[in-house]
């Protein structure tokens, strides 16, 4: 826990820029603990108040990623486990060209690509996601399974179909972001070491 | 607490055909009877149709050609959301030149909800945007239009019959069964339920054409029936393939059974409706003929001309102990309204519901009226009503909080309820007034109007 950054008390609007490898923006409020995200995430994009919490273990994500707003990507302990017993870490993998919309929460510890977690979505710890899923707004997913490949859930009843084509990455939409969010938010640079500034 | 503002904790009676309890939100007030009215004692007309996404006017003859569906909008078949025309770019040759290929675009449908597109059934892009998407065709269609012809021409014939026949027995009192068999809605034959198919007479040939004689084919009878599939027991079933109970039946045409054959249908119309009062014939509630419009032409709905009660507090009740429950009254006229209440009579037979004895404040109640300028006019003189605080609680522009006493007296689970009778007078500004015999300007006079009102105030305190 000694590993957390310490922050200085931030005022409302200002976030953090944290600057890891080529090509990656990571804006982060006060809230964004990344201990330790490995410094391998190019072309993602972390909007203001994400949270990405690695609290069990380490959190691996892949590039082209977009997570918005006050999403919530957590490795936490599992619940019938107290902080203090030994258990051994277990890594979180996120793959590439993943959305995690607004307000949504991911613990799942396997991502794969081009997935679509919508807003307000709840993905549990012990689902393994593979490529082109689409979780939709608000649906809870906590099945102990591996979700299909191009499966869609929806509804209130979340429902499931399979879907054809996978989901198209956002490239167009990174590239804008990548573009426009440093005029509107105030930049901090880490004074943290162990990071090449690109 | 916002549950205590929840609609259907305060019913008023409406007492029409069915003795119907309704939150007064849901009531329309008949000025000309002076009564309360609600959605089954009043007469629904189709105003128009319009199509809900695209908010297209379409009149009611063109809608029932169409089959009341909309031209350019589709539905989901999946999840019944509304489809969206979305475009990609394909590289396609161009027809001068085959050997160099140019980016055209291509549009398909697309479900924002499940994501289904079109390109799932295997219906392919088309270069237009909008209007090149085609239903397919029901296989019975035919069959099925020969048959309605026939019938029509029968409901015709049989009711060129009947009607010689009254002409012919006119003396005897015919009762009404003897009208049409396939008639149109008249008043009389619309009160009486299961009325037959009303619209195919509507549709019936003229008179000229009923030469024309239009035989069918009975339908033949199979002896035999195709077998099921032979893994029909033994094929796993695959369920994302499967279509839904409702999936299916909402075409009826095909009732797919896999999902690869749900095509899209075109989007259902909506109407707008007018509700007339049925013992005066007036209308209560017309709306604007524009579908992106929301307003009223009329718009005689009870919450503008009776005061509505509101719980405003509830303390812990308990069985059999007196407890204070503060309510609130609103006055929606613009004149100072008189209110009575009154608790129910011991042989009530509206009081099948109450659990509890109520004790309601004896005094007449004074309302101010509703002033839509008070907030901006700051010289407003306070209005002087001398209240009782044991009875009025606070007094806010057209509004008043009052207690009533409370005495559970059924130690069930249920909620306790509370009925009492509200009496306020009423000037109706629409009959016409009389000139009196001085000359002068009379007030519209005024009538003394008792609702029945039950309010449904939570369970008991543990």
């Amino acid at each position: 826990m000694s590993d957390y950054p310490t922050f200085p008390k931030w005022r409302h609007n200002e976030t953090y820029l944290v600057q890891t490898n080529r090509k990656s923006l990571i804006y982060t409020a006060a809230e964004t603990y990344l201990k330790p995200v490995d410094p391998c995430c190019p072309r993602t994009v972390v909007h203001p108040k994400a949270r990405i919490i690695a609290e069990a273990g380490p959190i691996v994500i892949g590039e082209g990623n977009l997570i918005e707003e006050q999403a919530l990507i957590i490795n936490s302990y599992p619940e019938n486990i107290t902080p203090e017993s030994e258990v051994e870490p277990k890594t979180m993998t996120i793959g590439m060209n993943n959305v995690f919309e607004v307000g949504c929460v991911s613990q799942a510890l396997k991502i794969g690509d081009n997935n679509v977690i919508e807003s307000k979505a709840d993905v549990g710890r012990n689902v393994i996601l593979t490529s082109g899923c689409i979780i939709g707004a608000f649906c809870q997913v906590n099945t102990c399974e591996v979700i299909p490949e191009n499966t869609v859930i929806y509804g209130s009843g979340c429902m499931r179909r399979v879907q054809t084509e996978r989901p198209q990455p956002q490239t167009l939409q990174l590239d804008f972001l990548m573009k426009i969010l440093p005029n509107y938010h105030h930049l901090k640079k880490t004074v943290k070491a162990g990071h090449n500034a690109s | 607490m916002a549950s205590l503002l929840q609609p259907d904790r305060v019913v008023y009676l409406v007492r029409g055909e069915k003795r119907i309890r309704a939150p007064l939100s849901q009531l329309y007030f008949c000025r000309y009877c002076s009564e309360l009215r609600s959605l089954e004692c009043v007469s629904h007309e189709v105003d128009s149709h319009y199509c809900p996404s695209c908010l297209e006017n379409m009149p009611s003859a063109e809608a029932k050609l169409k089959k009341n569906r909309c031209a350019n909008c589709f539905d989901c078949p999946c999840c019944m959301h509304t489809l969206s025309t979305r475009a990609t770019n394909i590289p396609a040759p161009l027809p001068d030149d085959p050997t160099k290929t140019a980016m055209k675009k291509a549009y398909y449908l697309a479900c924002g909800f499940c994501r289904w597109t079109s390109r799932d059934v295997g219906m392919a892009d088309k270069s237009v945007a909008s209007g090149g998407w085609q239903e397919p065709e029901n296989p019975h269609t035919q069959r099925i239009n020969k048959l309605i012809e026939y019938y029509q021409q029968l409901a015709h014939r049989e009711k060129q019959e009947r009607d010689r026949k009254k002409l012919a027995r006119r003396r005897q009192c015919m009762p009404l069964a003897f009208s049409e068999k396939y008639g149109l809605g008249t008043r009389l034959q619309r009160q009486r339920s299961g009325a037959p198919i009303s619209n195919l007479a509507g549709l019936s040939l003229k008179e000229g054409e009923d030469q024309k004689e239009i035989s069918i084919e009975p339908a033949p009878a199979l002896d035999e029936v195709e077998p099921l599939p032979e893994d029909c027991y033994t094929r796993p079933i695959s369920l994302p393939e499967v279509t839904t109970l409702r999936q299916r039946l909402l075409q009826p045409d095909f009732q797919p059974a896999g999902a690869s054959q749900l095509h899209p249908r075109h989007k259902h119309l909506l109407m707008k409706r007018s509700l007339r009062c049925r013992k005066c014939e007036h209308n209560l509630s017309k709306p604007e003929f524009n579908p992106t419009s929301i307003k009223f032409k009329i718009q005689l709905v009870a919450v503008s001309y009776i005061p509505e009660v509101r719980i405003m507090s509830i303390p812990n009740l308990r069985f059999m102990k007196e407890s204070q429950v503060l309510l609130t009254l609103t006055n929606p006229v613009e004149n100072i309204t008189h209110v009575t209440l009154a608790a129910c009579e011991e042989e009530d037979p509206d009081e099948i519901n109450s659990t509890a004895k109520v004790m309601v404040p004896s005094k007449e109640l004074v309302l101010a009226g509703k002033d839509a300028a008070a907030e901006y006019d700051e010289l407003a003189e306070p209005q002087d009503f001398q209240d009782d605080p044991d009875v009025v609680a606070f007094r806010k522009s057209n509004k008043i909080g009052f207690f009533i006493k409370v005495i559970p007296q059924k130690e069930e689970d249920g909620d306790v309820t509370v009925s009492f009778k509200i009496r306020h007078d009423f000037r109706n500004l629409a009959a016409p007034i009389k000139p009196s015999e001085e000359g002068g300007d009379t007030p519209a006079e005024a009538i003394w109007l008792t609702h029945h009102v039950e309010l449904s105030l939570g369970p008991l305190a543990p």
